[in-house]
């Protein structure tokens, strides 16, 4: 008897796990908007207020407008864990119904790129993915706006450089980077740059399992005494990486950090050995910004969701809310021109392509002063936003620069060589030649 | 009663040593092949085919790669996701180095170079032994994935460091690569892995798998008897790893369509040996079982909560999962440490004599 | 002959052109061989007593680190988390054994490997399902562990010696000596070794499997707690930690599966060589990043000439 216990058990699981799911259908009238989010694993850090500040933008358009032009936005998660494989699982799981793909992992991303032009369902990937993803003519199907890595790169350069490059001659810079393909993003630009303008260049990776433990990576850094180190980190690294800097006594207000190594949760575990570190941004957290204040009324106060204590303040929530953002405005956009409610990936397409963040459009959204005027076309799925330095002064994140501007004469060229090299190699590779910018 | 032997005599050696000594087992393989090469393809969707066909034949494969080396020879490996991946930059380089190449003959080609590696690697096995060898197979985990992320040779020097899959044809057909329809891909793979175990079946069957066997149980007591340690030891490590890499190709290049280094980081070794162990070490069936289980389960389980009508957060359902898959292993390794190849072993011999058990 | 240079020649001459710099490399790998020795420390106790390589050693770490700095933030005071701490690391020891290890006993050792993996699993989920996944602030200050850094200038540069990791370095020190003296001087503590010298022998005398189990488990609780909070006051405590476990594996190698004294020379000796690997050899040649592989490598090659590690035990085989 113990024996058919034995197999009624194992027979019940097996049986569960053959079965062959069928995806639920979901009502006519709403936009399923899924985002492959990651709040588990080794950078959920990270990702948690992120997809906080996404979730919640669409609840409050839910809550104060009824949803876009009157139809619901349906936002759903499907956890990753930051795991491609779970990413590829998600994706296959929403496309059939899914409006757009948010794959919120460069990783996931070069897996998704390639079949998005067969499923035709457009890629958003707000600041990080792919730099020549911008390359909107070959990448029909990708979007990177505001600012791809290399005008991230670009600007950071510009800043300490005062505006002029060449001024950087004779010097070091070297740059901390995450070994994957995010980290290892802007090297090519940073190489092209260094020949240009005589500084040298010398990139130190971290491996994915040495990011909590950078000591040897810190000491080759204080060997080699560089002027500036730039840190393309994430999750855990970032914060590793501020407190080896304290302990280098390598100066902070000369560690500058992408977009996506600004966030105060990782500066709060160093606190005031890390003031003085810098990190570039295309969002400026505004939390009295009329569309923060809707969202504390709407979303917050009414106790839809819950987010975590002072994370309201932080650049990464914030940014969360801006990404959505950027979503629904190209939905606004497609549903105005196709004269249609519930729209289609390919409508959506051609919203995105069309985007345009004007100073009047962004106080509208109530958003002013959270982030820089850009605007698409379906030659650039970027818009090369502007961004400004923000400055961790100890507690939180400040405004510490004017607007910088990437340099996009320099970018273009490579931008436009590294796009072809891709479709070159993934031939037969779809262009869209019917743009004529 | 279905499973009566009665009446079903063997009159020659031959017959007695045959693969289906009972004919139900072979009427029973006929049913699943059936259902693999024809109701399944036929039935399933996109995300079926994506999510659970195409990578539980895969880990599968990846799966009996492994239980060659640790189920018949007795050799722990925690390496396996390195063979793989260097299976898969092979097949990357192979094809990009002679583009017009037939992909099958790019996947056999593709599969020396983790077999040489696998030599290389498996040499400490002469001296070292049990969980010191174990780690020591964690030695080329670690260094080949480092040489995947440092090597941009291996990559063709591209910017991110990932490799992508071209579009491949094969009769006019696109095989791999993003135009590549699920269905071609899962005929393929399945194709590939019938071959690779039909292959398995038969050489641990024969005179090498008896060999691994023997070292496999005492490899004092098997060197004693006149076999070289040496040979069988090695000529495991490289069929494991043949194997492995093939399926790290698969892996790459039918399913995935990308890879970065860090897909074959340890976690997969991890992932692979829950398989062997779960279907059972030293059975060729137990790799599609545990597959099954430990790659079709999470999937599975992630729609449980839909159907019920619960909405669960998607993060708290992955704590829940990971959780749920946690205490599966444990509980499946207490009800069968042999796994779930076993448990169909004592099924059938209950089956046989059913209804007259003793 | 450049490269000959390069490899026998340049780093030596580097060592000696900037010593502070080389005192700063071995005083991090000392520090980074310390927190090794404490999670081999863990596997060895375990493996002793019990022939269970415990995987799930980097997960209790996490697990330690986040339930102290959880009932912390539940508003407990700092002295009182840590003992809560310990009786949940308690807890989680019976529990282990009982619902793990007993109905597994005399199973082969991969099948209580693999067990522990499942473990592993479960305590990832679990604690992500009660702790969330942010990354979290240990508890330094309010555990009265100094937080400054002491600075030295020999030989015109400097080299820093941050006092958490001071304070890390004594404090391993302390735990190794209270637990050597407790293995070889209580009663407790020689039941242990005996059952890791033969079980059914130390079972006829009278030793209990089950609490010398639950007493091993909840050791190893103890240094995993030990463990995050060093580690976390380095670099905050995140599911990130877990991946630690793996730097012990070639402690063992190297130091043997049974050995206590291996685990700590090895685990020195794994710290220090493979950061000086990585800053003289690694770094310039290798393009870096040597550390995810130098001490398997290095491990590996030691067991090639002492096949049971340093301080193993030898294998008599017998057919």
């Amino acid at each position: 008897m113990r024996l058919f216990g034995k197999f009624a058990l194992v027979g019940a699981a097996m049986a569960v796990s053959t079965a062959l799911a069928i995806p639920a259908s979901l009502a006519e009238d709403s936009l399923y908007l899924p985002n492959l989010a990651y709040r588990t694993g080794p950078f959920a850090a990270t990702g948690i207020p992120l997809m906080d500040g996404q979730r919640d933008y669409i609840a409050m358009l839910n809550a104060r407008d009824g949803g876009l032009n009157g139809v619901k936005l349906n936002y759903d998660e499907c956890e990753t864990g930051y795991n491609t494989e779970k990413g590829v699982e998600c994706y296959e799981k929403t496309k059939d119904k899914a409006l757009v793909t948010q794959p919120w992992s460069t990783g996931i991303t070069l897996q998704v790129l390639p079949k998005s032009n067969v499923d035709k369902i457009p890629i958003l990937a707000p600041g990080y993915g792919f730099s020549p993803m911008a390359e909107g003519k070959i990448f029909q199907w990708a979007f990177n706006p505001p600012a791809s890595y290399w005008d991230g790169a670009s600007m950071i350069l510009k800043y300490i450089s005062g505006g002029n490059l060449d001024s950087l001659k004779g010097k070091k810079i070297v740059l901390l980077h995450l070994d994957a393909p995010y980290g290892k993003e802007p090297i090519p630009l940073f190489e092209d740059m260094a020949k240009k303008h005589g500084f040298t260049f010398l990139a130190i990776p971290v491996g994915v399992k040495e990011m909590q433990n950078q000591s040897a990576q810190w000491l080759q850094i204080r060997r080699e005494k560089p002027d500036y180190v730039l840190m393309w980190g994430w999750g855990a690294m970032n914060a590793g990486a501020a407190s080896e800097a304290v302990k280098t006594h390598f100066p902070m207000d000369h560690f500058i950090g992408i977009w996506w190594s600004g966030h105060d949760g990782d500066m709060k575990t160093v606190g005031e050995g890390g003031k003085g570190y810098k990190s570039i941004s295309w969002s400026v957290p505004v939390s009295d910004a009329p569309v923060m204040q809707d969202i504390k009324k709407y979303v917050l106060d009414a106790k839809v969701n819950t987010i975590g204590e002072g994370e309201f303040d932080w650049v990464f929530y914030q940014r969360g809310v801006l990404i959505s953002m950027f979503l629904t405005e190209g939905i606004k956009t497609a549903q105005e021109h196709f004269n249609a409610k519930v729209i289609t990936p390919e409508q959506l397409r051609w919203g995105l392509e069309n985007l345009n963040f004007d100073e009047a459009r962004i106080k509208a959204l109530g958003a002013d002063g959270m982030i820089a005027p850009f605007k698409t076309t379906c030659a650039d799925h970027a818009g090369h936003a502007g961004g400004w330095i923000l400055q961790w002064d100890g507690s939180k994140f400040v405004k510490a620069s004017d607007l910088l501007t990437a340099d996009r004469d320099a970018i273009v060229p490579l931008e436009q060589a590294k796009a072809k090299e891709y479709a070159e190699a993934n031939k037969p590779w779809p262009t869209n030649d019917e743009c004529k910018m | 009663m279905l499973y009566r032997t009665a009446g079903q005599f063997k009159t020659s050696y031959e017959a007695d040593f045959a693969l289906f000594p009972v004919r139900q087992d072979a009427l029973l393989l006929g049913v699943i092949l059936l259902f693999a090469w024809l109701i399944f393809p036929l039935t399933a969707s996109d995300f079926a085919f994506q999510t659970l066909l195409i990578p539980v034949l895969i880990y599968s494969l990846a799966s009996l790669g492994l239980n060659l080396l640790t189920g018949y020879a007795g050799q722990l490996s925690l390496g396996t996701a390195a063979f793989m991946g260097v299976g898969a930059y092979a097949c990357y380089k192979i094809t990009t180095i002679f583009p017009g190449i037939n992909l099958l003959v790019a996947l056999a080609l593709a599969g020396f170079f983790p077999a040489a590696i696998g030599i290389v690697f498996g040499l400490p096995s002469l001296r070292i032994k049990g969980f010191y060898l174990a780690i020591a197979t964690l030695a080329a985990q670690f260094f080949l994935v480092w040489l995947f992320e440092k090597w941009a040779w291996l990559y063709n020097y591209n910017t991110s460091g990932a490799i992508q899959v071209p579009n491949i044809r094969m009769f006019g057909v696109y095989v791999a690569g993003p135009q590549a329809a699920s269905i071609t891909q899962y005929y393929f793979v399945l194709f590939v892995v019938c071959l690779i175990t039909w292959f398995s079946i038969n050489i641990t069957r024969g005179r090498i798998g008896r060999i691994w066997k023997a070292v496999r149980d005492m490899d004092i007591a098997a060197e004693l008897v006149g076999i070289n340690l040496m040979r069988a030891k090695l000529s495991a490590f490289a069929i494991s790893s043949y194997v492995a890499g093939v399926s790290g190709a698969l892996f790459v290049f039918l399913w995935r369509g990308a890879a970065e280094p860090n897909l074959f980081d340890v976690q997969l070794s991890f992932r692979i040996l829950f398989i062997a162990i779960i279907g059972g070490l030293g059975s060729i069936l137990g790799n599609f079982l545990g597959a099954i289980l430990i790659v079709a389960l999470p999937v599975v389980l992630n729609w449980i909560p839909g159907l019920f009508g619960f909405s669960i957060e998607s993060a708290v359902l992955q704590h829940i999962n990971t959780m749920i898959i946690g205490a599966l292993i444990i509980f499946f390794l207490i009800v069968e440490p042999l796994g779930l190849a076993r448990l169909w072993g004592i099924a059938r011999e209950k089956l046989i004599l059913w209804p007259f058990p003793h | 002959m450049d490269l000959a240079y390069q490899i026998l020649v340049k780093p030596f001459s580097d060592m000696v052109s900037a010593p502070d710099f080389l005192m700063q490399v071995l005083w991090d790998g000392l520090v980074s061989g310390v927190l090794y020795a404490l999670i081999a420390l863990g596997f060895v106790l375990i493996f002793k007593s019990s022939r269970i390589f415990n995987f799930a050693q980097g997960i209790m770490v996490v697990f330690a680190a986040l339930t102290l700095v959880g009932f912390y933030q539940a508003g407990v005071p700092a002295w009182l988390a840590v003992l809560l701490t310990l009786a949940v690391m308690f807890v989680l020891a019976v529990a282990i054994e009982r619902v793990v290890l007993r109905p597994l006993v005399n199973q082969p050792d991969i099948i209580l490997f693999m067990a522990t993996i499942g473990i592993t699993y479960f305590l990832v989920g679990f604690g992500e399902f009660v702790f969330g996944g942010e990354n979290k602030v240990m508890i330094t200050e309010q555990l009265h562990i100094p937080t400054g850094t002491f600075e030295f200038k020999p030989f015109g540069g400097f080299v820093s010696i941050s006092q958490t990791d001071l304070t890390a370095v004594i404090g391993a020190g302390i735990l190794v000596t209270v637990l050597l003296v407790f293995l070889s001087r209580t009663k407790i503590g020689r039941a242990i070794r005996a059952l890791g010298d033969d079980h059914q022998a130390a079972l006829s005398v009278g030793i209990s499997l089950s609490m010398i189990w639950v007493i091993v488990w909840f050791i190893a609780g103890i240094i995993a707690l030990a463990t995050g909070i060093v580690w976390g006051a380095r670099a905050g405590v995140s599911f990130a930690l877990e991946v630690i476990a793996y730097k012990a594996l070639p402690v063992l190698m190297l130091g043997g599966l049974e050995s206590v004294l291996g685990a700590i020379v090895g685990g020195l000796a794994i710290g220090i060589f493979e950061k000086l690997f990585e800053i003289y050899w690694g770094q310039p040649l290798l393009g870096g990043n040597t550390e995810t592989w130098f001490a398997f490598v290095f491990a590996l090659i030691v067991l090639l000439f002492r096949p049971q590690g340093m301080f193993g035990e030898k294998i008599i085989e017998r057919v």
